[in-house]
């Protein structure tokens, strides 16, 4: 019971939620309030995408919003150079800096958690040189138009981007439950110890996230590129990279590494949304959304902690 | 069992976890200011008891008396108050703090705010009397050696007024010369008043300081009375029910097999010039104490440690074995000594990890096969004997024992040509006991070369074909069948004696 409770309490959170605010609010379940809600979060499924995976190898990457901002930068750079195609420019960038990460976290035991902080301070001032202190716009405007078009052009109501980050995140999700690498991934996050004897090499199973998070950053890079047609050193703020780390929480992903799913991180970001989207429609006053938000959080790494007890 | 002058008495206590009942209706009274052995195999519920009656666990039945009250002990800081502390296998202290602090960080003497640094040193000084410690009061913790470590905890107990001081293995890491000052303390203390629960692995030791001492066997105490009519070999038919000369398996007379592996000259910062072959279809058993060296030789085998000299040969081929991947590729498996730590995935299902290091080789295109897996995996399930509801039940549902068991199908998936085995039954029950015995003579039938390290002189023994005795790091002594317990027990404190020597 406990057990079950543990498992699938945010999907319990989540369909509450739903059938409350579909009784409070008549416009709730339009949809065009549903498209929205998705729109909204396209960024943040991918950035919970690469947290949860993260999480699940026992490792945080703070980084991510520096990395997503420094993706757009040099998209908009890479694009101004090579037209359309410099948007893999950009996804190859992010792959890039993850790989700097991982390599210097793993090769120096620094704890992940500090050494992705002092990754985020080094690639947000890597953003500024690359933005010259400012700003970077595509100028060609027919590029900027089909980079717009991509990303915010509609196909059955919903945006590109969602398609682009809900692929994303299936990718991801299958490929760590269905591959070897993905077995990896649990093994090293759950008992890095007893997988090195059990003849894996964590340090390279952990390059590899820190890689596919770096992948999943760029990729939100090029997607403000695109949506803006501009990129700054503010791009994206850290709050995105706590946001997604907090959604992975509250969707049931243990921070003690090794269980999980990545449907969780997804569910966790909409139940954010859903949240927003309801308060909104039912006129609370936005002030008090983020302490609403910040102590459903709480609540979640609580049961969790309780149930591990319970069950020790 | 009442008795008078008992400290602590304890009725008709239980406890379980999950389904395992680690302590079944134990009755018990501890004679205040007496040295008091607790003994028993591995798993048969000392350090469970002797956590009840220190309040780190509380009892699911039964009650516990201290100087006659009952008490219901819900934390150790409440056992504390009452007079009662332990002493843990680990220490437990501050490393970067003084020594003088530790002793008195629960309770620190203070005016105001502020330490009463005065007050402080002479209570030190007070402590350090009694004892007859001297240690440094102002030595960074960190800079001393264990069994001064020991000492700290020690004087961390007396100076809160305690009754009752709990010691688990207190001697187990320490050399020849500390645990005879441990004795001198341990007498020292008892002569105050004070009274010891000794928890110890070393039967002449609890012989020779205890005044009265409790045999435990499968959670149940089997006897208690006065030390001095035990004897080692009284001891051990108590604790084991079954006398010590039972051979368990005929040995296989192996040693005329091709070599499997030779290791040979092998040193880093725990070993030096270590040299021995294993044959194949051969167990050879590595015994010693706790820290002599035994865990580090299987760790530089399986390259989980490094090898500063020496070379490794498997089937007469030269091996640079720098990683457990690479020793697996070369058919070497080794199962490590604490499975909850180092082998296995507790959250994870029986499956994954019975199959983890063969995914790769299992897969299709590097995506995995569920069907084919499971199959597999049921197999191996079934040949270990494993006792499982669903194989995708996590591992950390398991027992010890069937824990144990995962970690021997996940090699008999690898299939090695050399497998280690690092305590394989410690904290496994009988009936899970005999089946690892049965897994490892048979795959020792087929051919494997297996290195077999334990603590229990016994089972060494009973298992082996040929033991080796690692004392500080070197081979001290080879024997062979049939092993002569004494000669084999006085290695292990690095005297050899006898001709079976080699």
């Amino acid at each position: 019971m406990v057990e079950k409770l543990r498992n699938y309490g945010i999907v319990a959170v989540f369909a509450t939620l739903f059938i409350i605010l579909s009784f409070a609010s008549q416009s709730f379940l339009s949809p065009r309030n549903g498209a929205n809600i998705l729109d909204q979060s396209s960024i943040l499924i991918i950035l919970a995408t690469t947290s949860t995976l993260c999480i699940i190898a026992g490792i945080f990457d703070l980084s991510i919003a520096a990395v997503g901002t420094g993706s757009a930068i040099m998209t908009v750079h890479a694009v101004n150079q090579f037209g359309l195609a410099g948007m893999i420019g950009g996804i190859l960038f992010g792959a890039l800096l993850g790989y700097i990460t991982g390599i210097a976290i793993v090769s120096t035991n620094v704890s992940n958690f500090i050494g992705t902080l002092a990754a985020s301070f080094t690639y947000r001032g890597l953003g500024l040189i690359l933005a010259s202190g400012g700003m970077v716009t595509i100028n060609n405007p027919e590029t900027a138009e089909t980079m717009l078009g991509i990303f915010e052009g509609r196909l059955f109501g919903l945006k590109g981007a969602v398609y682009v980050s809900l692929t994303f995140a299936i990718i991801v999700g299958l490929a760590l439950s269905k591959t070897v690498w993905g077995k990896k991934v649990y093994a090293v996050g759950g008992n890095a110890q007893a997988a090195y004897l059990a003849g894996i090499r964590p340090n390279r199973i952990l390059i590899s996230v820190y890689v596919v998070s770096g992948i999943g950053a760029g990729l939100a890079g090029v997607i403000y590129a695109g949506r803006y047609g501009t990129a700054a050193t503010n791009s994206y703020s850290d709050t995105a990279a706590f946001t997604a780390i907090a959604a992975a929480v509250v969707g049931g992903v243990s921070v003690f590494g090794g269980t999980g799913a990545i449907w969780r991180g997804v569910l966790g970001i909409l139940t954010f949304a859903l949240i927003g989207n309801g308060l909104n429609l039912l006129g609370v006053d936005t002030t008090y959304q983020l302490t609403i938000l910040g102590l459903l959080i709480f609540a979640a790494v609580a049961a969790d902690q309780i149930f591990r007890r319970k069950k020790a | 069992m009442n008795s008078p002058t008992a400290l602590v008495q304890l009725h008709e206590i239980s406890k379980s976890f999950g389904a395992t009942k680690a302590v079944k209706n134990v009755s018990v009274g501890l004679p205040a200011a007496q040295i008091i052995g607790l003994v028993g195999e591995n798993g048969a519920g000392k350090s469970t008891l002797a956590k009840m009656i220190a309040g780190v666990y509380s009892a699911d039945e039964g009650v516990i008396e201290f100087d006659g009250e009952p008490v219901s002990f819900k934390s150790p800081y409440e056992a504390l108050n009452t007079g009662v502390s332990m002493m843990a296998q680990e220490i437990m202290l501050i490393p970067d703090a003084t020594v003088e602090d530790n002793i008195f960080s629960g309770k620190m003497p203070a005016r105001g705010m502020l330490p009463d640094r005065k007050k402080i040193r002479s209570e030190f000084e007070k402590l350090n009397n009694l004892t007859g410690f001297a240690l440094d009061p102002d030595a960074r913790v960190s800079t001393l050696r264990l069994a001064d470590q020991q000492k700290v905890e020690i004087m961390r107990s007396i100076s809160r007024n305690t009754k009752l001081i709990i010691m688990d293995e207190p001697s187990a890491s320490l050399t020849v010369d500390e645990v005879q000052r441990l004795h001198h303390t341990i007498k020292e203390l008892a002569s105050k008043g004070v009274t010891i629960l000794l928890i110890s692995h070393f039967l002449e030791e609890v012989l020779d300081i205890t005044q009265t001492v409790i045999v435990m066997r499968d959670g149940e105490v089997v006897r208690t009375g006065p030390t001095n009519l035990e004897t080692v070999d009284s001891l051990v038919s108590g604790m084991v029910g079954r006398s010590l000369e039972t051979r368990y398996f005929e040995s296989q007379s192996a040693s005329n097999n091709k070599v499997a592996l030779s290791v040979q000259n092998v040193s880093n910062s725990f070993l030096t010039n270590i040299s021995f072959d294993i044959h194949e279809g051969e167990i050879l058993g590595l015994a010693g104490l706790i820290g002599s060296g035994r865990t580090e030789i299987a760790r530089a085998i399986y390259g989980a440690d490094r090898i500063t000299a020496g070379q490794l040969k498997i089937g007469g081929q030269l091996c640079e074995i720098s990683s457990p991947s690479t020793a697996i590729k070369n058919g070497i498996f080794m199962v490590p000594e604490s499975r909850k730590e180092e082998g296995l995935f507790l959250e994870a299902s029986i499956l994954d990890n019975l199959m983890i290091s063969t995914l790769g080789e299992r897969a299709k295109r590097k995506f995995i096969s569920k069907s084919a897996t499971e199959k597999a995996a049921v197999a191996l399930a079934e040949k270990v004997d494993l006792r499982y509801n669903s194989i995708h039940q996590s591992a950390g549902s398991l027992s010890g024992g069937n824990q144990q068991k995962i970690l021997f199908g996940r090699a008999i998936e690898i299939a090695p040509k050399i497998l280690i085995v690092d305590e394989p039954t410690r904290g496994v029950d009988i009936a899970a006991k005999r089946a690892i015995h049965e897994i490892l003579i048979n795959l020792a039938k087929q051919g494997i070369a297996i290195l077999f390290i334990s603590s229990e002189i016994e089972e060494v023994l009973g298992v082996s074909d040929r033991v080796l005795v690692i004392h500080r790091g070197k081979v001290q002594a080879e024997f062979t069948t049939p092993f002569d317990q004494t000669n084999v027990m006085a290695a292990f404190f690095g005297q050899t004696t006898g001709e079976n020597n080699g």
